[in-house]
């Protein structure tokens, strides 16, 4: 079960990669905002149509759970809005790795808190080890990133 | 300035893991794609604003583009159902260094080949070594 899961999140890396290209692609013809755009609304009406024809009925829907549950856009928006200004100014190389630290800072402290309503999963011996060898996969993105920029 | 943009951009990897944090749970409660479409919908709303103001104007139409590169949205949703399956099962570190991987090793593909019209830039060893240890690190959190 947590291997298929492992292979799931894998597998939404490589489409995330997919997108981040494509959208590159785009997004020097028509304007970073345009291209956002884009991706939003189509994703909306493709898991629109997806409700429409595959979503079970549900007891609760999203009007009824707490409006702090809806933030997660909020979360995600500005992401986009900060890489397009800081990607300018200090570079892809240092943006992709303090993203990446980000968000491995964050997903320990919600995990190891369960903050949001998620799960506990505590600290532990293997976890830091495992924190070790993404700080030493940064560094390897890192040094890659800027020999080839 | 230079460090005050480094803080931004921690801040903004910080906000995609607190996305996938209340995604999970509210995916729980009112069914993974509803959960779905509460991200894009709100994201095409905020977006559609920062179109309308800061895009610059004359840009050309979506539709004077070839028809591959507006697939992004397409991809988008599968992303985003999967961190909303993922993070109740695994937790979310673990989603994200799975994330992380998959990442990687789809940017290597890509390069290598000079898929979607990137630049042709040949495999690169320090990427070898950096999904090599990403991988071990996941080993390393499916012990935990």
């Amino acid at each position: 079960m947590t291997l298929i899961m492992i292979m799931l999140a894998v597998i939404g890396g490589a489409t995330l990669s997919m997108q981040a290209a494509i959208n590159g692609q785009l997004g020097s013809k028509v304007g970073v905002f345009r291209s956002a755009f884009l991706t939003f609304s189509t994703g909306a009406l493709i898991t629109g149509l997806l409700i429409f024809y595959f979503e079970p009925p549900q007891a609760v829907t999203l009007l009824d759970v707490p409006k702090w549950q809806l933030l997660g856009a909020m979360c995600g928006v500005p992401y986009i809005v900060i890489m397009v200004l800081a990607v300018q100014r200090i570079g892809t190389a240092v943006a992709t790795v303090a993203v990446i630290f980000g968000q491995l800072l964050m997903s320990m402290l919600i995990d190891n808190f369960g903050w949001l309503g998620n799960e506990t999963i505590h600290f532990s011996a293997s976890r830091i080890a495992a924190v070790i060898c993404l700080a030493i996969a940064l560094y390897f993105i890192h040094s890659s990133n800027k020999t080839s920029a | 300035m230079q460090f005050l943009m480094i803080f931004f951009v921690v801040l903004g990897g910080a906000g995609l893991s607190v996305e996938a944090g209340l995604l999970g749970p509210l995916g729980a409660e009112v069914g993974e794609l509803w959960a779905t479409f509460s991200i894009f919908g709100v994201g095409a709303a905020l977006t559609f604003i920062l179109m309308l103001f800061f895009s610059p104007r004359n840009s050309p139409s979506f539709f004077a583009q070839p028809s591959w590169t507006l697939t992004g949205g397409v991809l988008g949703p599968i992303y985003v159902v999967i961190l909303t399956i993922a993070t109740p099962a695994v937790g979310i570190a673990m989603t994200m260094i799975g994330i992380l991987a998959g990442q990687v090793a789809k940017s290597l593909l890509i390069d290598h080949y000079g898929l979607f019209g990137t630049a042709h830039r040949r495999i690169d060893t320090k990427r070898i070594v950096a999904l090599l240890f990403i991988v071990a690190a996941l080993v390393l959190m499916a012990q935990s």
